[in-house]
């Protein structure tokens, strides 16, 4: 009998503070090792000078040979334990880091990624760079928990 | 598929040839004629196994793929559409391409594409 009330009690736990013991973990531990490659792809990425850009036009005079329109976009959520804090945060007001810290990551992963495709292809520079930033909110009321941010990184990638 | 040249992605032959940039020019061509705004759009809503995925996902926080995913079809649907659009009217290139996305409702997004058909040579 105390057996099967231990199985009864650890099913419980496992359904209950399972999850956000996992999620804890994935914030504290998943998280910044994934925020630290992306450094290091930024880093990389660096050491020639950055391809992106906001201008309209490409600077100089130079002929283009070839252009074409490239596009990143990531979708990137807070944890459970983010939201969570976030949620308390939000109560006091001012800067709530946590939030910050996923909205960052995430432009700075598409950025990175247009980087990639642009060099990968062969492109020189991307000009009239352009960030859209959506949020896909959870569903007030709803059973749907899950919440997140697009951002999308389109331009004009050209060749000399 | 992530990026598109001259919609050589594209499937229908129709717009394989549309030219389309996100700066006010064509490189190297000169644009004779303007045809007025042109636009997609397309309203996707998340699949609901994909979406037990993404829920799981969203404990850990980061990246959901299968969103990402989802969204770049779209997208790219909503550019197709624009495309054809300015076929329609009789363009062969589409400048100042410009995207936007909402969420409509819950699971939903609307993607917005849209630019200004042009002629050029």
């Amino acid at each position: 009998m105390a057996f099967e009330g231990l199985i009864i009690a650890a099913f419980f736990a496992a359904c209950t503070v399972g999850p956000w013991l996992l999620s804890l973990f994935a914030t504290m531990i998943y998280q910044p090792r994934k925020r630290k490659v992306l450094l290091e792809r930024e880093t990389a990425a660096a050491a020639t000078g950055d391809a992106l850009t906001t201008l309209s036009k490409p600077f100089g005079n130079r002929e283009i040979r070839e252009f074409r329109v490239m596009m990143a976009s990531v979708v990137m959520s807070p944890s459970w334990v983010q939201m969570w804090i976030g949620g308390i945060m939000s109560l006091f007001g001012g800067q709530i880091n946590v939030y910050t810290k996923v909205v960052d990551w995430a432009r700075r992963e598409a950025k990175q990624r247009l980087r990639e495709q642009v060099a990968e292809a062969g492109f020189d520079e991307v000009v009239n760079m352009r960030i859209e930033t959506t949020v896909m909110s959870k569903n007030n009321g709803g059973k749907d928990k899950t919440a997140g941010v697009e951002i999308l990184v389109y331009g004009t990638a050209i060749k000399y | 598929m992530v990026c598109l040249g001259q919609a050589t992605i594209m499937q229908p032959a129709a717009v394989q040839n549309m030219i389309f940039s996100n700066i006010e020019t064509i490189p190297g061509m000169t644009i004779t004629q303007s045809l007025g705004v042109v636009s997609g759009s397309t309203v996707r809503a998340k699949n609901v196994f994909k979406d037990i995925g993404a829920a799981f996902k969203n404990i850990a926080g980061g990246e959901i793929k299968a969103y990402t995913e989802l969204l770049q079809e779209s997208r790219n649907e909503a550019l197709f559409r624009m495309l054809q659009d300015a076929t329609a009217r009789g363009a062969n290139a589409v400048v100042n391409v410009r995207f936007a996305t909402s969420s409509v409702a819950g699971g939903a997004a609307e993607l917005l594409a849209y630019g200004t058909a042009v002629v050029v040579q």
